[in-house]
């Protein structure tokens, strides 16, 4: 019996101090309860608020310790709907894709104000109205992704469709290997990302923006269905806890930049292009005007409709199941 | 008919293990959707005609990529397998861009090769080389010495000796090459497709998986390419029957 005297002491100590008050300001490790973000594909200084949230103790503060992972943006959607992570990043048009096809997330906070996706080409080529779109070749990932919705959308806006223009394929994302070469005029990309790429090739990069011609919704956060149902304080500490987070970084760049450093070890190749890069995302946060994750419903209705017109949706599931704006207010 | 009977029994078995998997694992429709949702969903895709137009597409590419890459591989086995020098000069370079993960080469290939449907035949050729080189070399390697002294004492040219004695005898080791080398097509053609494609059995698991979020669709481009696979590698063993004695 004597050797079980110690563990006894230890699981009767480790009992006691689990229950005594915590006298801080945030809940000590043993309390916080344990949750999983998915975000896209791989770590990256565009990830900065989520970063910052963790190793600056936001997420500590709401209660939380949140484990960060990185899974394909179709699985993202998946696996939150299935329970098997409770927060993740997805693209409000695909949110309304998969929301119709009957997974059952909810879009509860937006990350960028301004939709991220524009038509990236050489500054002299680039149109300001969309119907000069036609007689284009155009490189895109796929039929599939936020990239393919803005660029119908535009195609759309300018009295245009796919088969007015040519589109040339790059599933491995690599359209700006394509625009360079020369194999197309234009690329589908985002702001913060291709034109910087573009650019960092010696040429000078010129955009036709969603935000202007056919208004979408920008990225945001997800939860599952039943989550959201079952424990919508806990989706509210979440969302306030990574807008604060996005605050902070908007405020101050330099603050997002070391938390990524230190979470992203890629960065250390190129600081350069990723401060860059950091500096352009901080633009499609803002937008208009931060609104603390706020979820802005006109810009969904006006979203949606385009979606619906476009065939990618069929109407069957309301807007008003696609997203839950109360959790931080529209 | 046993054989027949065989087959039925083992498909039917494979449906209830996995309608098993969806109703014991709980799981919803767009985690893993069951085999009637899979078959329905076909039906539809068939219907349409969407499934007929993608698949089309794959299966061009699947013959005409495993036709180049299986002719190109076979030449290179026999001067491998005939010549110690062509061995060490060729051999590192085939081993090496066997090395190289596809994946990573294809999106260049996608670029160097302009696209469209040579592109994605020389992607799909050279994902077919490899086994198939090899398989030659060694079935050409392995003729019965004295056999092929025979022929040398009757006079036998070397091109005679190719053709009479080594390729023959390559033939058992060469097919073993032949039915992986089919298999391969059809994951070759599927890389070419996510490499650079608008249309085919790869675009569509892409459109279905990401774009529509429609998984029983995917499975159907998924069951769709393991019945192309299950064909093409029957038609080789047909082949190799006819040509093989045993």
């Amino acid at each position: 019996m004597r050797p079980l005297r110690p563990l006894l002491a230890t699981f009767i100590l480790l009992t006691l101090t689990s229950c005594a008050p915590g006298v801080g300001k945030s809940p000590s490790p043993d309390e916080l309860r344990a949750v999983t973000l998915l975000l896209g594909y791989q770590p990256d200084v565009q990830f900065a608020p989520f970063y910052v949230a963790q190793q600056e103790g936001h997420f500590a503060d709401a209660g939380l310790e949140v484990e960060i992972r990185h899974e394909p943006a179709p699985d993202v959607q998946r696996l939150v709907a299935d329970g098997q992570a409770e927060f993740g990043v997805a693209d409000a048009t695909d949110v309304m894709i998969a929301r119709t096809a009957g997974i059952p997330i909810r879009y509860v906070s937006t990350l960028y104000q301004s939709f991220p996706v524009a038509l990236i080409g050489d500054a002299a080529d680039v149109p300001t109205d969309p119907s000069d779109l036609a007689g284009l070749t155009i490189g895109t990932p796929g039929m599939f992704g936020s990239s393919w919705h803005a660029l119908l959308a535009l195609l759309e806006a300018g009295g245009l469709t796919a088969a007015d223009v040519t589109i040339r394929e790059y599933p491995q994302f690599n359209q700006v290997d394509g625009l360079s070469n020369g194999d197309v005029e234009l690329i589908t990309g985002f702001r913060n990302n291709e034109p910087l790429r573009y650019e960092a090739r010696g040429n000078e990069a010129g955009l036709l923006t969603v935000d202007d011609v056919a208004p979408l919704p920008g990225p945001g956060m997800i939860v599952g269905e039943e989550l959201l149902a079952g424990d919508p304080d806990l989706v509210r500490a979440f969302v306030q806890a990574v807008a604060a987070a996005q605050a902070e970084v908007i405020a101050d760049p330099d603050i997002g930049f070391a938390a990524a450093e230190e979470a992203v070890s890629t960065i250390a190749e190129d600081p350069d292009v990723a401060r860059a890069v950091l500096d352009a995302t901080v633009e499609l946060w803002e937008g208009d005007g931060f609104a603390n994750g706020a979820i802005d419903l006109e810009l969904w209705e006006a979203g949606y409709a385009t979606m619906q017109r476009l065939g990618f949706i069929d109407g069957s599931v309301p807007m008003d199941e696609m997203v839950a704006p109360d959790v931080v207010g529209s | 008919m046993r054989r027949i009977g065989a087959a039925i029994v083992s498909l039917a078995a494979f449906l209830a293990a996995w309608k098993v998997a969806t109703v014991v694992g709980g799981y919803p429709e767009f985690i893993l959707p069951a085999p009637e949702v899979v078959a329905e969903r076909a039906w539809r895709a068939i219907g349409s005609g969407l499934l007929w137009e993608h698949t089309a597409v794959t299966l061009l590419e699947v013959v005409l990529g495993f036709i180049v890459g299986a002719t190109t591989a076979v030449l290179t086995g026999i001067a491998l397998g005939k010549s110690v020098l062509v061995e060490r000069v060729l051999s590192p370079y085939i081993v090496a861009a066997q090395a190289i993960p596809i994946l990573a080469l294809a999106p260049l290939l996608d670029i160097w090769f302009g696209g469209g449907l040579l592109a994605r035949v020389v992607i799909c050729a050279l994902i077919v080389f490899f086994p198939i080189a090899i398989a030659t070399m060694v079935g050409i390697r392995s003729t019965d010495p004295l056999l092929d002294e025979l022929l040398r004492s009757l006079g036998a040219r070397d091109g005679q000796r190719t053709r009479l004695l080594e390729i023959p005898s390559a033939l058992p080791v060469l097919f073993g090459g032949l039915r992986v080398g089919v298999t391969l097509a059809v994951i070759g053609a599927v890389v070419a497709e996510w490499a650079g494609a608008s249309v085919g059995l790869g675009v569509l698991i892409n459109i279905a998986n990401q774009g529509l979020f429609d998984t029983p669709l995917m499975f159907v481009a998924l069951v769709t390419l393991a019945l192309i696979g299950l064909a093409f590698y029957g038609l080789v063993v047909l082949v190799e029957r006819r040509l093989v004695s045993r």
